[in-house]
C-alpha cells in the first residue's frame, strides 16, 4: 500500500497519531502536499461519508475519522498554504437563533472540512445580523442554516431574507430534523439536505 | 374503567373501552391549554381531557448545595457546569415565546486520559436524595385513578448515553465507544450503578404505587441510529436489561423513550424485556410496520407528529392522523395515544382541541362506543 492509501485507512479507522505520524513521513518523502490532502485525507474522509449513508458506519466514527483527519490537516496546512496561494471556499454555518440544537450542525461541518471546505461555525442561537456580519467578514460563499425544533424554522427564512437584504452573494443550505425540501423551497434556500454527507455533497456541488 | 385500568390493560396488550391518553407538553403551552379549557391547575386540565397517566416527581434532592458560578452557572451533582441561557423567537402565528435550558457549559471528565480519573471522579449517590415524599405523592397520584408513571430523576430522567455525553463532553464520549472502550465502560458502569440504586429507592419508597417506570436516551436521528446495533449491544443493551429487571422486581411495567429512528434496536428492546416504546415519530419510522412486526410483544405510546402535523397542519388533518393512528395501533390494544414528543408553544390552539376531541372520538374500541368530551 502506498502512503496516501495507508494515510486513508488510518483516517478511515480513526487513527489520528497515525495519520499525523504518515503525513510527516510523506512530506519528508517529498510528496505533493495536494496529492496527500486528496488521496489521503479527502479519500478517506470520503469513504467514511460513503459508509456512513450506506448505514455502515454512525456517528462515533465519523467523529474519531474527522479528528484523524485534524490531525493529518495540522501537518499539511503549512505546506498547502506554500504550495497553493488559493484558499478553499469557506462556508458559514450556525444553529439559527433560539435554537441551541448543535449536534447535528456540528456533523455537517465536520464533513464539509471533508470534503475541503474551509467551515466557520457560528455556534447555536445565532441571530440573523451575526450570519450576515460572518458571511461578510469571512467571505464565505455558503451559509449553512440548521434548526432541530419547528418553533425555530421561522428563523431560516428571517436570516435568508436578512442575508439577500444586505446583498451578500452567498447561496443557502438549509437542514435539520423537522426540515424538508418543500420548506427549503418555500423559503427560498438554495439547498436542502438530509443528513450530513449530503450536505457537505450538496455544499461542493452549489459551490462548483 | 378507570384511567389506571385503561393504561394497564393497553400495555398487557389487550382492549381497554377506549385507546388510552398521555399528554406531552412544554410548560408554556400546557398554561395555554389550562387557560383555553379554564381548568383551574393542571390536575384539572388532565382531568377534563382525560388523560389516563400521571408523572410523579419523584425524591427531593437531598445533597450539597449545588455550586453557584459565576454569570448564573451551577455545577450539578455529576460535576457538570451548565450555562442557564434563555432562548427568544416568534412562531408561525407571530407570537413570541421564550424558554430556558441548562446549558451544558464544561463537563467535568472531559480531559480525563485514564480509567482511574473516571472511578475517582465525585459520582453522586442514592443518598443525596430524600425519599420521604415519594410515597405521599404516589398515593396521591394515584388516587387521581389514573396510572402512576415515575420519571426518575427529578433533575433529569433515567439514561445512559445522554448523561455520559454531559459527563465526558459528546465528541469525546462517543470516540470513546470506537478508541477507548474501558473508558467509555467505566463511566457508563458508574453511571448505572447510581441510577440503579436511585430507582429501587423510589420504588420501594413508593411502596406499590407507581405503575410504569419512564426512562430513556436519544438513540436515533431522524434517518438512523447514532451508533451502530453492534456498539449498542456492547455497551448500553445490558445495561437496559438491568434497569428493566428491577422495575419487574416490583411489579413496575417500564416505558423507554427515545428519539428517532430506531427500528434496528426494537428487536434488542423486546429481548431485554421492554413494556413500552415511546415518542414514536412518525416521520423517522414505519410505525404500521412496528405494529405489524412487534406488536405482539411491545406496546407503543406516541406517533402523533409534532414535526409538521400538530404545529401546521389544519385540525382536520389533526383529526384524520389520530384517525389512522387509532385504526393502525390500536387494535388488540398495546397503544397509548400521545404526541411524538412535546407539544410546543406554536402549535395552535384548535390543533390541541381537536386532538383531544379526537382521541376520544377514535379511541374508542368496539363494542363500546367512543366517549364523549365532558
Amino acid at each position: 500500500m502506498d502512503l496516501t492509501s495507508e494515510i486513508a485507512q488510518q483516517l478511515y479507522d480513526g487513527d489520528a497519531d497515525g495519520v499525523a505520524r504518515r503525513v510527516e513521513q510523506a512530506l519528508e518523502q517529498g510528496l505533493d502536499p495536494r496529492q496527500v490532502l486528496q488521496q489521503g485525507l479527502l479519500a478517506g474522509m470520503g469513504r467514511v461519508g460513503q459508509d456512513f449513508q450506506a448505514g455502515e458506519l454512525f456517528v462515533p466514527e465519523l467523529i474519531v475519522a474527522a479528528r484523524a483527519m485534524h490531525a493529518g490537516l495540522d501537518r499539511l496546512r503549512p505546506h498547502l498554504a506554500a504550495a497553493d496561494g488559493d484558499a478553499d471556499a469557506t462556508v458559514v454555518i450556525g444553529t439559527v437563533q433560539g435554537d441551541l440544537h448543535d449536534i447535528g450542525k456540528r456533523l455537517v461541518g465536520i464533513m464539509m472540512q471533508g470534503v475541503g471546505l474551509r467551515v466557520v461555525d457560528l455556534g447555536h442561537d445565532v441571530a440573523p445580523d451575526r450570519f450576515v456580519e460572518a458571511a461578510h467578514k469571512e467571505g464565505a460563499a455558503l451559509v449553512g442554516l440548521s434548526a432541530l425544533l419547528s418553533t425555530t424554522m421561522p428563523m431560516m427564512r428571517a436570516t435568508i431574507e436578512a442575508l439577500r437584504e444586505a446583498g451578500l452573494p452567498v447561496r443557502t443550505l438549509v437542514g435539520g430534523a423537522p426540515v424538508t425540501r418543500r420548506w427549503a423551497d418555500e423559503i427560498g434556500a438554495d439547498g436542502y439536505a438530509p443528513d450530513a454527507v449530503a450536505a457537505a455533497a450538496l455544499a461542493r456541488e452549489l459551490l462548483r | 374503567m378507570n384511567g389506571r385500568q385503561r393504561a394497564m390493560t393497553a400495555i398487557e396488550h389487550h382492549e381497554p373501552d377506549r385507546i388510552p391518553i398521555d399528554l406531552w407538553a412544554e410548560k408554556t403551552t400546557l398554561s395555554r391549554l389550562q387557560q383555553h379549557f379554564g381548568a383551574a391547575d393542571r390536575e384539572a386540565l388532565l382531568k377534563r381531557l382525560q388523560v389516563d397517566l400521571r408523572y410523579v416527581m419523584g425524591p427531593s434532592f437531598a445533597g450539597q448545595q449545588f455550586r453557584q458560578l459565576d454569570d448564573g452557572m451551577v455545577q450539578d451533582h455529576f460535576g457538570v457546569i451548565r450555562r442557564p441561557m434563555t432562548v427568544e423567537g416568534v412562531d408561525r402565528t407571530g407570537h413570541a415565546w421564550s424558554w430556558t435550558y441548562r446549558h451544558v457549559h464544561l463537563a467535568p471528565l472531559q480531559a480525563a486520559t485514564t480509567v482511574k480519573e473516571i472511578e475517582h471522579h465525585p459520582w453522586p449517590t442514592a443518598q443525596m436524595w430524600d425519599y420521604g415524599a415519594v410515597e405521599a405523592e404516589c398515593h396521591a397520584a394515584r388516587e387521581t385513578g389514573c396510572a402512576v408513571v415515575s420519571g426518575g430523576d427529578r433533575l433529569d430522567r433515567t439514561a445512559q448515553l445522554k448523561p455520559a455525553t454531559y459527563i465526558r463532553g459528546l465528541e469525546q464520549f462517543l470516540s470513546d465507544l470506537v478508541l477507548q472502550p474501558a473508558m467509555a465502560q467505566c463511566l457508563l458502569e458508574h453511571l448505572v450503578t447510581y441510577y440503579l440504586e436511585y430507582n429501587r429507592r423510589v420504588f420501594q419508597a413508593a411502596n406499590g404505587a407507581i405503575d410504569i417506570f419512564f426512562m430513556g436516551d436519544d438513540m436515533g436521528t431522524q434517518t438512523g441510529l447514532w451508533l451502530s446495533p453492534r456498539m449498542y449491544r456492547k455497551f448500553f443493551k445490558d445495561n437496559l436489561r438491568r434497569f428493566i429487571d428491577l422495575a419487574h422486581e416490583f411489579g413496575i411495567k417500564v416505558m423507554y423513550h427515545t428519539c428517532g429512528n430506531v427500528t434496528a434496536l426494537i428487536p434488542d428492546f423486546i429481548e431485554c424485556g421492554l413494556d413500552v416504546l415511546q415518542s414514536l415519530q412518525p416521520a423517522a419510522m414505519d410505525l404500521e410496520a412496528l405494529k405489524r412486526e412487534y406488536g405482539a410483544h411491545l406496546a407503543f405510546q406516541g406517533g402523533i407528529d409534532i414535526q409538521s402535523t400538530m404545529p401546521s397542519g389544519t385540525p382536520q388533518q389533526v383529526r384524520d392522523e389520530v384517525a389512522h393512528r387509532a385504526r393502525t395501533l390500536g387494535p388488540g390494544g398495546g397503544y397509548i395515544f400521545c404526541t411524538a414528543h412535546n407539544l410546543l408553544p406554536d402549535v395552535p390552539t384548535e390543533n390541541m382541541v381537536a386532538l383531544f376531541e379526537a382521541y376520544l372520538e377514535h379511541g374508542g374500541y368496539w363494542p363500546n362506543p367512543p366517549r364523549c368530551s365532558r
